[in-house]
């Protein structure tokens, strides 16, 4: 019998031991969450509101090609745009710039055939691509 | 309100398993159980309609809520009438509970009930998986209006968009019934999590005893990767719920063979699985193979086919809504659309059988470890694999001949699962490390409860509590003939 008690408690005491300890860890993780998707959606606020289900936007943002964050952002503003359909590319008619420096760089969206026509706040704009019929 | 609608469809499934099953009507294992496996089939019903409704007459929401009213008042009407069988599913008889282990069990439901409300308080929209795949998938079905077919859009194609529809279409459904609301999704999570512990307690104390199940019920609810990844939202915790779900309702079959129900029910929740994600295609080939190896094996051929046309009855339903899905709607699948080449090309490949191997290897051993956001490293503080070990070494196994075709059932299911799986990230990705990195973790993780399941049918009962005085005083008797066939694992020393 003490051995099957032995068995018992050692399992589950491992498995208990390890649950609480992550709760203990718990709060401290989410603390520094890179991606908090309320604040996200905030982000884009009244553009949700002016896209709608037929159009297909562009999407185009200033990090880094190799940030991480670069990826997980597009499927945010995906996530929030919905059921607008994002691409990651700058060829269609109207494109979403998902921009974060403080004075965002408008030249680097013009050398790119992109002309803001709607600032929505928090470094969001709409742009048309000129050469877009 | 959203939320009413959830707990209707579960009560809808429980109507249905208490017409196919049904008892006395009051606080028992019996039901239980029946509202533990009940939750998952009224709300696989509810998605399944939901899809035919939206494929068939385009967002009708008057269809849509006459169709699934019909449902649940259908199934509640048929649950109450349903006459009481001589069929009770009571607990196996075993020694008395000791209260410490009732502790145990307390605390890990407690750990996982704050674990699972703490994480979904912090991420109601869920994890990377949930707003890139399911819940976005929800949004377009909702929001699209005519054009939900937009939410398997080819430009979406990295958001997976040939995925089987069981969650979005439930998180969709209760939002057109009501409003839109991160409570949808987080409830469901919250059933299926609480429902796979709830089932597994449930039939391992119909099966196996009180014990067995207490044990492996407080094992589940401990396991941080298993609440987590329900509270982030995933499918792969409602997979484990009806790959277990498939798997009790055939271990029940073999204790009543005569009664058909269980397997036309586990048809109905294999069914499930394949309209939960991709592996469910590939669960549903596992157990019927692995059925008919274990029917075979141990029992008869001609109950084979009887309990194949039942299965066949169940699987009728579910695999229809898939196929309609798969067939007129879903983009062909990344993995699938490998050509034939470069599958031979990755087979004969020796460096991706190494990796392979050792992903598999890694993952049995340090199973339940999971890297947040790159960085922490959560999971069991011991290898769990060890620590299994020591139990099995400490209490052995012990399969009765009743539970042979049982324990078999579960064993070869699981056994298949990871074979395929094993065959899928050979041949399959071409980038197998990345592929193995992002999902071998949640693979074993659909596996974990069936594999509880089947640890703890085989595994002997534990003797927690000492006997009394007059029974340790008892002369040995010869063992019974069918005692001595138990089947023993234990090395003769």
């Amino acid at each position: 019998m003490a051995r099957h008690q032995f068995a018992v408690i050692a399992l589950l005491g491992v498995a208990l031991a390890s649950i609480f300890w992550v709760l203990l860890d718990v709060a401290g993780a989410y603390t520094h969450t890179s991606f908090g998707v309320d604040a996200f959606q905030n982000r884009f606020g009244d553009l949700t509101k002016a896209v709608n289900a037929r159009t297909v936007f562009g999407y185009i943002s200033d990090n880094r090609p190799d940030d991480p964050s670069d990826q997980a952002e597009f499927y945010l503003s995906q996530y929030t745009l919905a059921p607008t359909v994002l691409v990651t590319s700058v060829n269609q008619r109207e494109v979403v710039a998902n921009l974060h420096a403080a004075n965002p760089d408008m030249n680097a969206l013009r050398a790119r055939n992109l002309v803001p026509v709607r600032n929505f706040g928090n470094g969001i704009f709409l742009c048309r691509n000129v050469t877009v019929p | 309100m959203s939320l009413l609608y959830l707990l209707l469809f579960c009560a809808a499934g429980f109507g249905l398993m208490r017409f196919f099953l049904s008892g006395q009507l009051r606080p028992s294992l019996h039901n239980a159980l029946l509202v533990s496996a009940g939750a998952g089939v009224g709300l696989g019903i509810a998605s399944c309609l939901y899809f035919v409704c939206l494929a068939s007459l385009g967002p009708k929401i008057p269809v849509l809520a006459a169709v699934e009213g019909i449902f649940v008042i259908a199934a509640v009407a048929l649950g109450l009438r349903a006459k009481v069988r001589n069929l009770e599913l009571s607990p196996a008889p075993g020694a008395r509970i000791p209260r410490y282990l009732i502790v145990l069990v307390g605390a890990a439901a407690l750990l996982g009930l704050v674990l699972f409300v703490t994480h979904s308080a912090n991420k109601p929209h869920g994890e990377w998986d949930a707003w890139a795949i399911w819940n976005l998938r929800a949004r377009f079905l909702y929001r699209s209006g005519e054009l939900w077919k937009n939410a398997f859009s080819a430009q979406l194609s990295w958001s997976h968009p040939d995925y089987p529809l069981l969650l979005p279409g439930l998180v969709a459904l209760c939002w057109t019934l009501s409003s839109e609301s991160t409570l949808v999704p987080i409830a469901i999570a919250f059933l299926f999590t609480f429902a796979t512990a709830g089932l597994l307690i449930s039939a391992l104390a119909v099966l196996r005893g009180r014990a067995q199940a207490l044990i492996a019920g407080a094992l589940l609810l401990a396991t941080v990767e298993f609440v987590e990844v329900g509270a982030m939202q995933y499918a792969d915790v409602p997979l484990s719920f009806y790959i277990l779900a498939t798997i009790v309702l055939l271990c029940l079959q073999d204790r009543y063979p005569d009664n058909a129900r269980f397997s036309i029910l586990a048809g109905l929740t294999a069914g499930f699985a394949a309209w939960t994600k991709n592996e469910g295609l590939l669960f549903v080939i596992a157990v019927v193979l692995a059925r008919a190896v274990a029917l075979i094996r141990f029992r008869s051929v001609p109950r084979l086919v009887r309990q194949a046309g039942s299965v066949a009855a169940g699987l009728v339903f579910p695999l229809a809504v898939v196929a309609l899905f798969k067939l007129r709607f879903a983009p062909p699948n990344d993995l699938a659309s490998a050509r034939p080449a470069d599958m031979i090309a990755h087979a004969s490949n020796v460096g991706r059988w190494i990796a392979v191997l050792q992903g598999f290897g890694k993952e049995a051993l340090f199973f339940g470890q999971m890297a947040v956001e790159g960085e922490l490293v959560r999971g069991f503080l011991i290898p769990i694999a060890l620590v299994l070990l020591l139990y099995w070494f400490l209490i052995r196994f012990r399969v009765e001949e009743r539970d042979r075709s049982a324990v078999a059932t579960a064993a070869l299911t699981v056994g298949l699962m990871l074979a395929g799986d094993f065959l899928v990230y050979l041949l399959l990705p071409n980038d197998v490390g990345w592929q193995m990195s992002t999902s071998l973790d949640r693979i074993f993780l659909q596996l974990w409860p069936a594999g509880l399941f089947a640890f703890f049918m085989a595994a002997n009962a534990p003797e927690l509590v000492a006997k009394a005085a007059g029974e340790k005083s008892k002369p040995a008797r010869k063992p019974a003939k069918a005692q001595r066939r138990v089947a023993e694992t234990r090395p003769a020393r």
